[in-house]
């Protein structure tokens, strides 16, 4: 079977992925770099109900959900399957996570507020920082967006008393005259020097019950860098999540690119796809703009994985007007002024405008107004489907994997 | 005790006028604002410093007030002016006949006024519609209002001015008829306080009514909200009007990197309403793309609203047919010696309107000294040596801009910060080119209570990004200056819900997708829902 996957965030990345393994012929067209690299990589199942209460078993809150869900189309067998499918890549490619559906991991964040998710790499599994006697919060001289001061106040509040916390700042010898991002600092860690120098400056702090709490620096080879780190501290350590773009999401990205260069999927990029070429019910091809010309890739399954607002896949002009702009599939939306956002940005109530998307049916085939299919070998996954607010339940990397497995597990006429 | 001779209420344009006016002439006065500094219409118009022309063919005497004060202002205020130039356009549709009154108008109040020809037009403002019939240059510039008042209180300073803000009055106090002084909430503590003066002058804008009644007077202030369009480039190089009978959305002003698109005129009660809706936002559009055929296809930085304090006096009409001239009340004749209220006016004659307050003021007080505002420049501007110095550690972009914000004294000490400490040359804000020295030299000022009165002062947070990724990091930067007495996570929220207010009744296009990555940062990375236990 001749697969086309159209996107290379996350979701497409993992269609395509499990497309392969199962035996297509993928091909994959990506127009941009994708969000991978902004992505946190944190897979967040679902962390809030839906009037933010928080989740602590993601396998028994999915049940809970309405209807229109996308996870209830899905269903918890493929959310399952597509998670295990998920750790087995990382894991056979250098950055095992840690996880599971019936509790939520506590991952500590830059500003020192716990963010509740399903699975991580080792390294930013915050468990150990309960059982720490002492926090030692690590800044780099001259690293942008980490403040290890904000961190200390704030984590003091979600942290067991008695546990002490104190700051220290490490200079890794970057030079250069612009802002040091994390991901300048994971570069640095990379190589040999840079990762001396850290444990150089690390090492006289490594004492009996220390826990070491760092940006996200430790390198964009996998866990490579994590393990050398704690096997020569003995102590555990502990990245946080960060800003955009993501040293995860890096490391994610490089997962993909070895992966697909080894069991051979076509990865097309910078090439834009603009239209589908229908017959009846049947995605027969699609046009895309390459560099000079017009390319048509004929298949027969295509997997929509383009993304919502963020991601580009579906667009709003102005208001009322939201576009699917490959296939012109219908979006649905909340209507009126009133249900399409919030007073407040954040809240206690999911916002209307973050859960318009495509409608499907349990397949994800995308469906129109009465609920009929629309065209039965188009799948449509990720933050392409309506129905939920990824950024208010945090699930939005879950439902990524989830439908991106879903929509490729299932075999087309 | 503070030892003052006149209280001024309100910190808008008027009021820092005025407080500046009279301190020159050697009276002890005393400012004071509920809020930050124009955190009423002086801080929320379209930043058009006007010609004349808008009011050439309605109110001649208007127009000349504008004239007149444009080329002072620019003599005296250049650190807060752009220079753009302005040009009126008639376009296809719109009546001939209104363009011969207004030329007649711009004549007779002496209003420069050049015709060009299209293709003249074309070549300077692409953007133009096609169905432009005719167009004119004028002397119209941009004017940033945020500097300004605060140029106007550094200046005030050097006379001795005094100025509080986050101070409310809370009671006028008089006896036997006369003003005695007032009393005050102290608005981030809570705590209460009495001035005594000789004077008071209610310069409250739309909240003059309001402020009269505390003396027991009526003041019929109509609140006129104005709604503006921010969009996140440069669409035209020079202010362009519609020459045509006022209207909504006709006017565009270009400020730095953004253009204004204003304004709407819309009679409200509460002068707290600067609400905008979805419908405003369209009308706004509908109009400007008129004139600007391809403006749709820009991103809506946000959406804000403003409002004018129109006066009514007894008989008169509201809304645009209501003067956009001012008024001195005098309230000796209600009976009450000392207090004066000034209403109505506009941003670009406030230096007048302070002129004449403070004229009478002064005659009160038995002052004779003449009125020096036109002649002195508002701040002193670092020297070319400084900036060529400083140009090593400031980012280049922000070199020009950073200057006009900070004057010279504070130029030098964020200079120096940045060449001593490396540190303090990374960026809070990359939309703007704002490194941490300066925010840190506006967050050390006694009167930066919060992020937004940082964000006015610097302009952090205005840019492209609205927020997304300075607000984490000025907060930072906050918190570190109060010493972690703030708590930064609640400090960014509110911030980041300021700025919302504006994005919401533009939700589409790349507002849109702006809005989903500071979602997917602060919900997502940062989980700042779960700031509390």
């Amino acid at each position: 079977m001749k697969t086309i996957v159209i996107g290379s965030g996350l979701a497409g990345l993992m269609a395509a992925y499990i497309s392969k393994k199962r035996g297509d012929d993928v091909t994959l067209l990506a127009s941009g770099a994708g969000t991978l690299a902004q992505n946190s990589g944190c897979i967040d199942i679902l962390a809030y109900t839906k009037d933010k209460t928080p989740v602590t078993s993601p396998r028994e809150a999915i049940e809970s959900l309405p209807e229109t869900h996308p996870y209830k189309k899905i269903g918890i067998k493929n959310i399952e399957a597509a998670t295990k499918e998920f750790l087995s890549l990382v894991s056979s490619y250098g950055l095992p996570y840690c996880g599971d559906l019936d509790g939520v991991i506590k991952v500590s964040t830059p500003i020192g507020t716990l963010k509740s998710t399903s699975y991580v790499p080792y390294s930013m599994n915050g468990a150990a920082l309960f059982d720490a006697k002492k926090i030692v919060i690590v800044d780099v001289e001259r690293l942008k967006d980490f403040y290890g001061d904000i961190l200390r106040d704030n984590l003091t509040k979600h942290l067991p008393q008695g546990i002490e916390l104190e700051n220290i700042t490490i200079d890794l010898s970057i030079n250069g005259a612009r802002d040091v991002s994390t991901i300048d600092a994971a570069k640095r860690v990379d190589l040999k020097e840079g990762f001396d120098k850290l444990v150089e400056e690390l090492r006289p702090h490594a004492k009996e019950g220390v826990v070491f709490l760092l940006p996200q620096i430790l390198g964009l080879r996998g866990d490579k860098a994590y393990k050398a780190l704690i096997e020569v501290l003995k102590t555990p350590v502990v990245e946080t999540t960060c800003l955009p773009s993501s040293v995860n999401g890096m490391r994610l990205v490089r997962i993909f690119c070895r992966a697909f260069s080894d069991i051979g999927i076509n990865y097309v990029e910078n090439t834009r796809v603009i239209r589908g070429v229908i017959d009846k019910s049947r995605v027969e091809a699609v046009v895309a703009k390459a560099m000079a010309r017009n390319v048509k890739y004929e298949g027969d399954k295509f997997i929509l994985a383009t993304g919502g607002f963020l991601g580009g896949g579906i667009t709003l002009e102005s208001f009322n007007n939201a576009r699917e702009s490959i296939f012109r599939l219908p979006v649905w939306m909340p209507e009126g002024e009133k249900n399409w956002s919030n007073e407040k940005l954040f809240g206690s109530c999911p916002q209307g405008f973050a859960t318009a998307g495509i409608m499907t049916d349990n397949a994800l085939r995308p469906v129109d107004r009465h609920k009929s299919v629309i065209y039965e070998n188009l799948f449509v996954i990720g933050r392409n489907l309506g129905g939920y607010d990824l950024f208010f339940e945090h699930s939005g990397n879950g439902v990524a994997l989830a439908s991106a497995y879903h929509a490729a597990v299932q075999s087309v006429k | 005790m503070e030892d003052i001779r006149v209280l001024i209420i309100g910190g808008g344009a008027t009021g820092v006028g005025i407080l500046r006016d009279l301190c020159m002439r050697g009276i002890p006065s005393l400012l004071v604002e509920k809020g930050d500094l124009t955190n009423g219409a002086s801080g929320r118009f379209h930043g058009l410093l006007h010609s004349g022309g808008r009011y050439a063919a309605k109110d001649r005497e208007a127009a000349k007030e504008c004239i007149e004060e444009n080329i002072i202002l620019r003599r005296i205020g250049a650190d807060f002016i752009e220079e753009t130039e302005g040009m009126f356009v008639r376009l296809t549709s719109d009546d001939p006949l209104y363009k011969d009154a207004w030329l007649e108008g711009c004549e007779e109040s002496g209003v420069p006024v050049m015709p060009i020809t299209l293709t003249e037009a074309k070549e300077i403002e692409p953007a133009l519609s096609p169905n432009a019939a005719e167009a004119f240059l004028v002397q119209d510039a941009a004017i940033d209002g945020f500097r300004m008042a605060w140029q106007n209180i550094a200046s005030a300073k050097n006379y001795g001015a005094k100025f509080w803000t986050y101070h409310e009055v809370i009671e006028i106090l008089s006896e036997n008829g006369k003003i005695k002084g007032a009393k005050l909430r102290d608005n981030i503590t809570g705590e209460e306080k009495t001035v005594y003066c000789e004077i008071v002058v209610n310069a409250a804008g739309a909240w003059a009514g309001k402020v009269a009644a505390l003396a027991g007077l009526s003041v019929r202030v109509q609140p006129d909200k104005g709604a503006l369009i921010a969009f996140n480039r440069r669409i035209v190089n020079r202010v362009i009007n519609r020459l045509h009978k006022a209207s909504d959305g006709d006017i565009f002003v270009p400020h730095g990197p953004v253009t204004i698109l204003g304004t709407s005129s819309i009679s409200v009660d509460d002068p707290e309403d600067t609400s905008t809706s979805r419908e405003e936002v369209e009308r706004l559009m509908r109009v400007g793309e008129e004139m600007i055929p391809g403006l749709r296809n820009n991103r809506i930085l946000r959406v804000y609203a403003g409002l004018r304090p129109l006066y009514i006096p007894e008989g008169g009409v509201a809304g645009r047919g209501a003067s956009r001239g001012f008024a001195i009340l005098d309230h000796e004749k209600d009976g009450l010696w000392g207090m004066f209220t000034i209403v109505g006016g506009k941003f670009t004659t406030y230096r007048l309107m302070a002129e004449k307050l403070s004229d009478q003021v002064a005659k009160k007080l038995n002052n004779t000294e003449p009125c020096r505002t036109a002649e002195e420049t508002l701040v002193n501007a670092p020297t070319e040596d400084e900036k060529e110095s400083a140009k090593k550690y400031f980012p280049a972009f922000g070199l020009d801009i950073a200057t006009h914000r900070l004057g010279r004294v504070r130029f030098a000490r964020v200079s120096k910060a940045l060449k001593k400490f490396p540190s303090k040359r990374i960026l809070v804000c990359e939309c703007e080119n704002i490194t941490l020295a300066e925010v840190e030299e506006i967050a050390n000022e006694e009167t930066t209570h919060n992020l937004d009165d940082l964000r006015r002062r610097t302009r952090i947070g205005m840019g492209t990004c609205q927020g997304a990724f300075c607000a984490l990091r000025a907060a930072a930067a906050y918190y570190r200056v109060k010493k972690g007495k703030v708590n930064a996570v609640k400090e960014m929220r509110r911030f980041l819900e300021g700025r919302w207010k504006g994005i919401r009744p533009a939700l589409f296009g790349n507002a849109l997708r702006e809005t989903e990555l500071t979602r997917a940062i602060y919900e997502l990375s940062f989980n700042i829902e779960g700031e509390m236990p």
